[in-house]
């Protein structure tokens, strides 16, 4: 693997992380009662 | 088991119990930014790095952008150690072994290793990094990760105790003032005490020395034969070490500078630099229950976490010296000097793999406190240890590195345990659960499930399909239990960003550097993130007034009830995997058989 798919993995997985921040935020909406 | 030993285990705790509640109120100050005794200094520093990088310290945060704050910092911080690893023989500075640039699964390895706190090395640093690349790439993510921990378990405590507020602080500010004011301060003089102790400093190429014997050394050759070489000089590795080891210790780090770790005399010099890192490690998530208690007005509750984390750490280290306090049974009826069963030779037990100067006490010491916190730092070889012995610091991680913890870390992953026992207690008692004053709800457990469930599937996960591939078993060094054991801990090594390594297994190859550090990313990230949203959800809520059905969180109960969920939810998750891996080895080593 070269430098720039090393470099490029990194930020794909960051962005899913943020992505993912946004994704628990929403399900507040969905969630239930306790 | 001496006297002696645990005597100096007892000396170690009370230090820890001594300094947990003036550490705790100094670091709830400058989280609170409050006026402290170093403002003099460091203010001005603070102030001129907000000016340099535009950062409007009085502005809050809402969870979400604390989150993506952090994730940017550590996205930027992780590339940057990539490019410096992968560029250092271009660098004419601070390489005096004009060492090679590192290859590129290894080098994302560890700048993923080191941006997740985790510091696993499947390296040997003296031969592999530059002092450049030791300091601006690997001493400084020492601090930004422990840094980065500290300021997450603030934000969380500042979810508890805020009431209707939809921020938790700003991330950039609590990660200054806890570099500025916690971490650098300490290590200073930190530093000074280990070169007092005989630990180096300093930028010199590696010295050479003549052996005053000559050792030959056989190795298989090219052509497969084997081939005997004489060795007449050692070369002993320099460097710039007690800097990066004070902030190795204290940030719950654990990457050496050397590949012996804090076995090695430079880096732990001393019985008594050994009782200061161990210390090292525990003193900040100690005083983070202080904090907890302090920030949320329930000091109670904050020793009622103490207590919990010591009656595990106490589980650990008692059954951890006990294993190792036994000599192997496979050495009965063999020389017993060998054996180490003569009390005129040594009390007895297991010295395989350990320093004859801090003995198995403080061994099995180091192995509980490392694995206990998110350190990985070691003394000793876990990967020989007896069967027993070495599950302990396996388990220390499974259970999620709660028990005091890395620095932040620790205490946020106790604190989703807490919304779980809360969660729990209250459906004992058959009323909406509150943990001080709020009402735990649907999200707040969901998500506090999610980071629960996240851990096991990825260490369960990659485990399974390592046993499973040729990559993941060629580079085993023994098979059977052991071997399953030395897959199942880099695993959950990793995910527990804790970086100790069980040894045995060879991870510098392409399959484990990539999953390894795929591993270390999803165990950090993607915990933080559902906590945050608890945190943040928490902070939103209104606090009730304590009733008759309150379930307090400041009693002796709570803290046996926590202890209990965090066995139940967090260790027994992993029981089948531990059943075929150390325990099955410690029968069949009693039945005569070892891998």
């Amino acid at each position: 693997m070269s430098d720039i798919a090393f470099f490029a993995g990194s930020i794909v997985f960051f962005l899913v992380a943020v992505l993912y921040v946004h994704g628990c935020q929403s399900l507040k909406g969905g969630g239930g009662h306790a | 088991m001496t006297t002696n030993g645990w005597l100096q285990i007892a000396v170690f705790f009370v230090l820890v119990l001594l300094a947990a509640k003036p550490m705790g109120l100094y670091m709830a100050r400058v989280y609170e930014r409050k006026k402290t005794w170093l403002d003099p200094v460091l203010v001005p520093v603070e102030r001129l790095l907000y000016k340099l990088t535009g950062v409007d310290a009085d502005a809050e945060m809402r969870w979400t952008e604390y989150g993506v704050a952090m994730l940017i910092f550590s996205c930027a911080t992780l590339l940057l150690t990539y490019a410096l690893e992968r560029l250092q023989h271009a660098i004419p500075l601070w390489n005096p072994q004009h060492l090679a640039a590192v290859e590129q699964y290894l080098a994302w390895n560890t700048a993923a290793s080191f941006t997740t706190n985790t510091n696993w090395q499947s390296y040997v640093p003296e031969q592999t990094m530059s002092y450049l690349t030791q300091m601006a790439g690997l001493a400084t993510h020492n601090f930004w990760s422990a840094a980065t921990g500290m300021a997450l378990a603030i934000a969380f405590i500042r979810g508890i105790s805020r009431r209707e507020a939809k921020t938790l602080g700003n991330f950039w500010v609590d990660l200054t003032r806890g570099t500025l004011w916690v971490l650098l301060p300490i290590c200073v003089v930190s530093s000074l005490a280990l070169v007092s102790q005989g630990a180096i400093q300093n930028f010199k190429p590696y010295d050479t020395a003549t052996l005053v014997e000559k050792q030959n050394v056989t190795a298989t050759g090219t052509d497969g034969k084997p081939v005997t070489t004489v060795v007449t000089t050692q070369t002993i590795a320099q460097g710039p070490l007690a800097s990066q080891e004070a902030i190795k210790m204290l940030g719950t780090n654990g990457g050496g500078f050397m590949n012996a770790n804090s076995a090695h005399p430079f880096e732990n010099p001393t019985p008594l630099t050994n009782l200061m890192e161990m210390f090292s490690i525990f003193v900040i998530p100690a005083g983070m229950c202080v904090v907890l208690g302090r920030m949320t007005g329930s000091p109670g509750h904050g020793w009622a976490v103490f207590a919990a984390m010591s009656i595990l750490w106490f589980c650990g280290v008692l059954t951890c010296y006990w294993a190792e306090a036994q000599p192997n049974p496979l050495l009965k009826g063999v020389d017993q000097h060998v054996a180490m069963a003569g009390p005129a030779v040594s009390p007895g037990g297991n010295m395989e793999g350990k320093e004859v100067r801090f003995g198995i006490a403080n061994s099995a010491l180091f192995a509980t406190v490392t694995t206990d916190a998110s350190c990985g730092a070691v003394n000793s070889m876990h990967d020989s240890f007896m069967p027993l012995g070495g599950m302990i610091p396996l388990v220390d991680i499974m259970m999620g590195e709660i028990v005091f913890g890395g620095v932040g870390a620790g205490m946020y992953g106790m604190l989703i345990f807490v919304v779980v026992t809360v969660f729990i207690a209250g459906l004992m008692v058959g009323r909406t659960p509150e943990y001080l004053g709020k009402k735990v709800e649907a999200y707040d457990v969901q998500l506090s499930m999610l980071y629960l469930l996240i851990f096991p599937l990825v260490i369960l996960g990659f485990t399974a399909v390592s046993v499973l591939l040729p990559a993941g078993l060629s580079s085993l060094s023994n098979h059977g239990p052991h071997g399953l054991t030395q897959i199942l801990y880099a695993y959950t090594s990793s995910a527990g960003n804790n970086g100790s390594a069980f040894a045995g297994l060879n991870a510098n190859t392409h399959w484990y550097n990539t999953t390894l550090g795929i591993t270390m990313l999803v165990g950090r990230f993607m915990m933080i993130v559902p906590m945050l949203a608890v945190a943040g959800n928490l902070a939103t809520k209104k606090i009730a007034p304590a009733s008759v059905g309150t379930f307090p969180v400041n009693s002796t109960l709570f803290a046996l009830l926590l202890v209990g969920v965090i066995l139940i939810v967090g260790a027994l998750t992993f029981f089948p995997a531990l059943s075929l891996g150390p325990i099955l080895e410690h029968l069949l080593l009693r039945a005569g058989t070892s891998f």
